[in-house]
């Protein structure tokens, strides 16, 4: 066991299962939270996540990654923004409508180790499941966690209570909540103090690539470790179809290689990743 | 679904193809579902490992040096399939030989290993050593061809669309798999398919797999630049079925080589489809992306 906990080792097989809709409904203006009840419970680890499909007619032609939000019994909660296509349809399942899920699938985010530092959490909109799920399994009291959410109607308040703190992009009128208004990441660095005289802390990231880019930059500047949960497109979810790769430094040459982001991710070491590549697919593509 | 009176295969029961016996008639396509070693931790209700019933696994294609891919992305979604362009990603024919081959013997995974090569004469050498390595292996039952790729000795053209270039690739494998299969694994993009599979067959292949991926485009409205880096991917899935089901039929009518069916079967209904056009296997490609246990439920569904 490194100082940074266990090595990520899920702790059950995968499960291809036929599941029901319990419960689907909006938690904030935006997000929705999907609760499917499956034939079996499922141990996961924060981090990891499922592969979802609609059954019948509207069947996708592939399956959607969600990461876990929850379990409880039998049950598996997802928290998703109807965006596309396959999340559209799906805010449209009633309670009953069937659901193929595939999970646990991925690495997850590392168990805090007596040796680990305090946390420091960075989570954004949708990217919150992982990261829920961790502090809520892993808490300690030093451990810090901020949401940022776009607005005050955005947040999911029932999900990040105090201690989270939260941050929005747009504050309109008066707040009647204590919200930071700014960036998430501006919210980190208004809790964690000035370099000189901050804790370290392991920093766990998931939300929209900037603020990815944006905690990786926090870490390496303190020389803090951290982790990171990319939101990649996936074909297949479970390392056959190589279409959800990121670029990640590799001690052979070239010096870089495409990892499999459902199978080796999608929590990264994010000095692994290689972040002059990573979301460049123009390069070498089309004028 | 009910078996149709003329079904009377047992598509999880061995059968001769070739110089081999294969395990069974069910099989998943290349690049489908890696390289075989991706199901071992999955489960199900009904079925305890998604390779029950299936008769081989056909690898991922593996070239001479390993490749890093194309930039993402790399799938596109459509109602009724997909467009890939994976740029055949993969370990190179050294790992593969080293860390993959043991494995699958290991877990006793039925595979036929698909080569792609930038040269006609790499397949010949490339097929001796893959014998050489492999020749006690119990599980690995022979080798597909993957003509979909360019030939950097003839100018960049696809290997696949020119018979004679098809007949020279099949020729350099031929000698190397004494008692193992070779598959030829064939374009649509072209107008006939039947003088690609005569030029196989005359070059001594024991089957042709039809068909390999459609070539496809799709626009992003909003940039308004095709939606792959690449412009161009392969089109596969369900939409294509029909296309593959024509080609197979021209194959079987006027060439009389077996036929390996593969192009947007799903189910259990689609294989049947195939099996009536004459085909001697079929091979479950993008459902099985979608789905571990595709061609594992698609085999218990036709034994029944």
């Amino acid at each position: 066991m490194g100082p940074l906990g266990a090595a990520p080792r899920p702790p059950a097989a995968t499960w291809d299962l036929a599941g029901r809709v319990v419960a689907n409904g909006p938690v904030s203006q935006g997000l929705r939270v999907l609760d499917v009840e499956l034939p079996r419970a499922i141990d996961f680890l924060p981090g990891q996540f499922a592969m979802l499909n609609l059954t019948g007619p509207a069947r996708l032609v592939f399956r959607r990654p969600f990461s876990i939000l929850a379990t409880a019994g039998r049950t598996i909660s997802f928290l998703y923004r109807a965006i596309g296509r396959g999340t559209s349809l799906m805010a449209g399942l009633a309670p009953g409508a069937a659901v193929e899920c595939l999970a646990p699938l991925g690495q997850p985010f590392p168990a805090p180790a007596a040796a680990t530092p305090p946390v420091l959490i960075l989570a954004g909109g949708v990217g919150l499941p992982p990261l829920y799920a961790w502090f809520a399994r892993y808490r300690r009291p030093a451990d810090l966690a901020c949401f940022g959410g776009r607005d005050l109607d955005d947040v999911p308040w029932d999900l990040v209570p105090p201690p989270w703190q939260v941050s929005v992009d747009r504050l309109d009128g008066a707040a009647a909540r204590s919200v930071f208004h700014g960036l998430v990441t501006e919210l980190a660095l208004a809790c964690v103090g000035e370099p000189g005289d901050a804790t370290p802390r392991l920093v766990l990231a998931c939300g929209p690539t900037p603020l990815l880019r944006a905690a990786a930059r926090l870490a390496r500047e303190r020389g803090w470790p951290c982790r990171v949960s990319l939101e990649e497109h996936m074909g297949c979810g479970y390392g056959v179809c190589k279409g959800c790769v990121v670029p990640v430094r590799d001690p052979g040459p070239p010096g870089w290689r495409h990892a499999t982001s459902c199978t080796e991710g999608p929590v990264f070491d994010a000095a692994l990743i290689d972040w002059d590549r990573f979301g460049h697919a123009a390069a070498g593509g089309p004028a | 679904m009910n078996r149709p009176g003329w079904w009377r295969l047992d598509p999880c029961a061995p059968f001769a193809l070739g110089p081999r016996t294969l395990p069974g008639r069910i099989w998943t396509a290349s690049g489908c579902f890696g390289y075989g070693l991706h199901g071992h931790d999955i489960a199900a209700p009904d079925l305890a490992t998604p390779y029950e019933g299936i008769g081989a696994v056909v690898t991922k294609t593996v070239t001479p040096q390993p490749r890093p891919g194309n930039p993402m992305p790399r799938l596109v979604e459509l109602p009724f399939g997909a467009i890939n362009s994976i740029g055949l990603e993969n370990v190179g024919f050294a790992a593969f030989l080293r860390d993959v081959l043991p494995e699958l013997e290991a877990r006793g995974v039925p595979n036929v290993v698909s080569l792609a090569a930038t040269r006609p004469a790499e397949f010949g050498t490339m097929a001796a050593r893959l014998y050489e390595v492999g020749r006690g292996l119990r599980h690995w039952h022979g080798v597909e061809l993957n003509l979909s790729c360019p030939n950097v000795a003839e100018g960049g053209h696809d290997f696949g669309s020119d018979p004679a270039t098809v007949a020279a690739c099949v020729a350099a494998a031929r000698p190397h798999l004494p008692d193992r299969i070779l598959v030829a694994k064939l374009t649509p993009n072209v107008a006939q398919i039947a003088p690609l599979a005569a030029a196989a067959a005359q070059a001594g292949c024991d089957a042709v797999a039809a068909i390999n991926t459609v070539v496809g485009l799709d626009v992003d409205t909003a940039s308004g630049r095709p939606v792959l880096p690449r412009r161009f991917g392969g089109y596969s899935g369900l939409a294509i079925q029909p296309i593959a089901l024509a080609k197979v039929d021209e194959i079987v009518r006027e060439v009389g080589v077996p036929v390996v069916g593969v192009g947007g079967i799903v189910d259990a209904r689609d294989a049947l489809k195939f099996f009536a056009l004459g085909c001697v296997a079929v091979q479950v490609g993008t459902a099985q992306m979608r789905d571990p246990f595709a061609a594992a439920r698609l085999a218990a569904e036709l034994r029944r």
